[in-house]
């Protein structure tokens, strides 16, 4: 299988690098309509499996599952998952060849061997539909022509999806259609119904394609969502320890830290976050978020050109082959560092103060939002994609750390994610090794405006507020933000 | 000896003052009960003795150094929020009826075990207290999945295993059925005995006998009374016209089941339920706590995936027939415990009401001019217009009850769920809201009510269910 991507010519790469449409709203009256009646079949019962089946059948469609035989004998718990919940439950053999829609919402590295297993069973001009395109763009899957493929991502996890809709809303979702199987023209109108029946039409809908999608996700997951993240939270640690802060605090601090501060971004994006702060404090963070960006452009350049070229996912998949060795490997590392192993200490630390004492991972998170923003519209991905793989989902990351630090972050997001998340942050620690030699406490440990006036420059303020709002960020996200409205506000400790 | 010296003491929850200026003393071993209407400053009272409330003026509590009780101060609040093992508080009401994340949270028995060893208490002394409150069964299960009222009891054995020297209750008696409220009576009596000094925030006239001392709180004011619960009866302003119009039926029966079953693993919810409910009657559904009445509810509104597994049939409709679950939705009002204790924190008491329109937690959709002009009545109704722009959360417990009770008949639906809908409002706010029930239903519509207190009811019940452990017991007409 040869890499899809890369079997196209330069002007059809730019064309779907450059889907990308956000949906009105009556784009879906039509409700579930085209898919009334029809046989779905759902491949996985994980989170994602479960849950978006729970929604499409109280959405009145008719869902089952098919599991592998050995999950069936054995009474695995994706068998337990679905059969607790009434749910149909057949091997692949029973089920596939009934269906009219077949979802697959089994883990990436399994695509291969799923899909290769279920798509001689399909019937003719069914349908199947993913929730990442890296199977289709990375590993290059062939589909038989009669069938129709289409995409159809939820940005959120699994138990998200199903609470947003018994609420009554939804989570912003993705969807696609694979050019080169839409051979009746259906696609777009199973996606959209398809959407309706998780609750996504609600909270906004990006129509994207395949190879935008798996372009920008890499993008994001490896550079501001997980890599630096991973990177700012261990050098903000140990910083706080060479400069004898409590460790204690210093774990907490850091591992609530960025949960508290990406709350602020989810309602406000970078703007919001940046006025929680200070003047003076906003002005310091603006300054060093610039020179961070100057520091770390070259790495997401890197980073981003990898996924173009596909040397990211080639590497990654001589690692599958592999047994994952390196995969283990820097796992294992990950769990040893200090800040992993120092529990957070008991003591309170008010929401404000997350701000005023953990003033340089606002300046992390700023800096690294707008470069992953930035490269990645550069390289060819529309503003709204870029929005969605960067800012949007820094909270949902951020929010795996305060339940349980880098180790569960990293065993909550794809294997993939994961993969490319060490990548970085094994280049990015180096690279900022000499900024952080001139950080000291008042950026991380201890509150900013202690000892300062709070006096700033009139000029100056209005300079920075300025910048700030106008970054094509901050517009595309005051857009894409009102049209999901009513997001929950997550509790923090 | 003097256990609490309160002196001068005010609080401010932002530009607001909800304390003043309250004085008063506790001795060691009294009992008191602090009552109140809704909004009085009960609450914020029993929080500022509790801490970690901002409080100006002066507090004092000397423990006794003789007592054989730890020198701790204990404030059970009314409501309780528990956490997965992950520390995520994100949950959703119907979170208990879908089965995967089974182990999320731990079980009571291991939440009571390591509530045991922070605390380095005699579990001896456990059992008794879990026999009294006839919380065996539960002591397997996790804490997303058991009702209300069996939180509280944790919340209770808590408190009664620690033994406190000050132990500070509020609305003890919420979610509580007959039975269980007297034998709390009993615990609370022996704690008293045992020299414990307690105050209760609570409104209800059943109390324990160790309760000698009464105050009443005043729009913040604090002043001492007598045993007497006096209040004025509120009369009902004259209803919208909007409610008075007869709901619109699709189907003369409108649930029928058959031979229903529920079980999770090896614990059975609901037996062979056989329960038809048409259009115009109205229910009374009771049972003991963990009876069932929950589970059997959230079968009719669309919550709960084993209602495709069973014989049910919803307005007309067969379930799993094709029909979604807003389908079925938009035919009830609903309100309940749960969904208050998940409802969405961010919305106001506005968009609390509005949201009933579109059966969802929170408002998420533009409302046109019939319901802006429904919903300015029906706020005018309830005396909430003047909190219309507030957040629903930072109203007093009961005001946020009576407001989503505004949100179930706010659509004139043809059937209402009533599960409780008087938890936590004072006996003057229930009695007014069964007045109001009564008003309502004169345009007959189909209600099922779940209620605990005989005398505590809305007159116009027509027909009555009785659950225990899973099966009906009564199911007749009155």
């Amino acid at each position: 299988m040869a890499n899809y991507f890369n079997t196209l010519p330069l002007r059809e790469q730019l064309n779907q690098l450059g889907v990308c449409e956000f949906m009105s709203n009556d784009e879906f009256l039509d409700g579930v309509d085209a898919l009334k009646g029809k046989k779905i079949v759902i491949v996985g019962c994980g989170a994602q499996g479960l849950n978006q089946g729970l929604n499409l059948r109280d959405s009145g469609l008719d869902v089952s599952y098919a599991l592998r035989k050995e999950a069936i004998e054995e009474k695995r718990a994706s068998w337990k998952n679905a059969t607790d919940n009434n749910f149909n439950v057949g091997t692949y053999e029973e089920l596939i060849p009934g269906a009219d829609l077949v979802i697959n919402l089994t883990p990436d590295k399994q695509h291969t061997s799923v899909v290769s297993a279920v798509m001689p069973l399909m019937k003719q001009g069914a349908t199947l539909s993913y929730s990442h395109g890296f199977n289709i763009v990375e590993e290059g899957m062939q589909i038989r022509k009669d069938l129709t493929v289409i995409m159809v991502a939820p940005k959120s996890p699994g138990s998200e999806v199903r609470a947003e809709y018994l609420r009554g809303f939804g989570v912003p979702t993705l969807i696609a259609v694979h050019p080169e199987n839409d051979p009746e023209g259906k696609g777009l109108e199973q996606a959209k119904a398809y959407c309706v029946g998780t609750g996504g039409h609600r909270a906004g809908v990006l129509r994207s394609s395949f190879v935008a999608e798996v372009k920008s996700d890499l993008m994001g997951e490896q550079t501001i969502l997980c890599g630096l993240l991973q990177t700012g939270s261990i050098l903000s640690f140990d910083k706080m320890i060479e400069k004898g802060i409590d460790p204690g605090y210093a774990s907490k601090l850091v591992q609530y830290g960025v949960e508290v501060i990406t709350e602020a971004l989810k309602h406000g994006g970078v703007t919001g976050m940046m006025d929680r702060l200070s003047n003076p404090a906003k002005i310091k963070a603006f300054r060093i978020s610039e020179e961070l960006k100057t520091i770390m452009r070259p790495l997401f350049q890197k980073h981003q050109d990898d996924i173009m070229s596909g040397e990211f996912s080639r590497i990654m998949m001589e690692d599958w082959a592999n047994g994952d060795a390196n995969l283990l490997k820097w796992r294992a590392e990950t769990g040893e560092t200090a800040f992993e192993k120092t529990p957070a200490g008991d003591v309170k630390i008010g929401d404000q103060e997350y701000f005023d004492n953990y003033t340089l991972m606002a300046a992390f998170i700023k800096a690294g939002v707008e470069l992953a923003f930035e490269t990645m519209v550069e390289a060819g991905i529309k503003p709204e994609s870029a929005y969605y793989e960067s800012l949007h989902e820094t909270p949902l990351i951020a929010n795996t750390i305060a339940r349980k630090k880098l180790f569960e972050m990293n065993r909550v997001i794809s294997d993939t994610a994961e993969y490319g998340c060490y990548l970085f942050d094994q280049a990015c620690k180096p690279l900022l090794a000499d900024f952080m030699k001139t950080v000291d406490t008042d950026l991380v440990g201890k509150n900013f405006n202690e000892g300062k006036d709070g006096a700033v420059d009139n000029q100056e303020l209005v300079e920075v507020n300025e910048a700030l709002r106008s970054h094509p960020v901050e517009q595309v996200g005051t857009v894409l933000r009102k049209a999901m409205t009513a997001m929950k506000a997550i509790k923090t400790a | 000896m003097t256990l609490l010296n309160i002196e001068d003491l005010s609080v401010h929850y932002g530009l607001k003052t909800v304390l003043r200026h309250v004085s008063f003393t506790v001795h060691q071993g009294e009992g008191w009960v602090i009552r109140g209407v809704s909004g009085s400053g009960k609450t914020t009272l029993a929080r500022a003795i509790a801490g970690p409330d901002k409080y100006t003026g002066g507090l004092n509590i000397s423990y006794d150094t003789r007592s054989n009780l730890p020198a701790k101060t204990l404030f059970v609040e009314s409501w309780y929020r528990f956490t997965n093992l992950e520390g995520d508080r994100n949950f959703y009401y119907q979170q208990r009826y879908n089965h995967q994340q089974r182990r999320d949270t731990v079980t009571i028995a291991r939440e009571l075990e390591l509530y045991g060893q922070t605390y380095a208490l005699d579990h001896t002394r456990l059992q008794a207290l879990i026999t009294a409150l006839d919380y065996d069964r539960v002591l397997d299960e996790q804490l997303f999945e058991i009702s209300s009222g069996e939180h509280k009891k944790l919340q209770l054995i808590k408190a009664l295993w620690l033994r406190p020297q000050l132990l500070i209750i509020d609305q003890p008696y919420t979610g509580l059925d007959v039975k269980s409220r007297g034998r709390l009576n009993e615990l609370l009596n022996a704690y008293a005995r045992e020299g414990g000094t307690l105050i209760l925030v609570s409104n209800d006239t059943e109390l324990p006998a160790c309760i000698q001392h009464f105050a009443v709180m005043k729009n913040g004011g604090f002043e001492l009374a007598d045993a007497a619960l006096v209040f004025e009866e509120k009369t009902l302003k004259p209803l919208p016209e909007f409610l008075k119009e007869p709901p619109q039926y699709t189907a003369p029966t409108l649930i029928d089941m058959k031979q229903v079953h529920v079980q999770y693993g090896d614990k059975q919810v609901l037996k062979d339920i056989h329960w038809q409910v048409n259009a115009g009657e109205r229910w009374l559904l009771q049972g003991h706590n963990g009876s069932g009445k929950s589970t059997l509810l959230s079968l009719i509104t669309g919550d709960h995936p084993q209602a495709y597994a069973n014989d049910i049939k919803l307005f007309g409709v067969q379930r799993g027939a094709g029909e979604s679950i807003w389908d079925i939705k938009k035919r009830i009002g609903l309100i309940s415990p749960e969904l208050h204790w998940y409802f969405d924190a961010n919305a106001t008491v506005l968009q609390s009401l509005a949201s009933g329109f579109f059966d969802s937690n929170g408002l998420y959709r533009q409302l046109r001019y019939m319901q802006k002009q429904q919903l300015n009545e029906l706020l005018k109704f309830l005396d909430l217009y003047d909190v219309k722009d507030e957040l629903l959360t930072t109203l007093p417990l009961g005001k946020q009850r009576l407001a989503l009770l505004g949100r179930t008949i706010i659509k004139n639906p043809q059937l209402l769920v009533l599960d409780e809908p008087c938890q936590g409002l004072d006996q003057q706010q229930t009695q007014y809201f069964n007045k109001l029930v009564d008003e309502i239903s004169k345009n007959g519509v189909t209600i099922i009510y779940v209620g605990h207190f005989e005398t505590q009811l809305p007159a116009c019940i027509t027909h009555k269910l009785v659950l225990q452990d899973g099966r009906a017991i009564e199911n007749t007409r009155q």
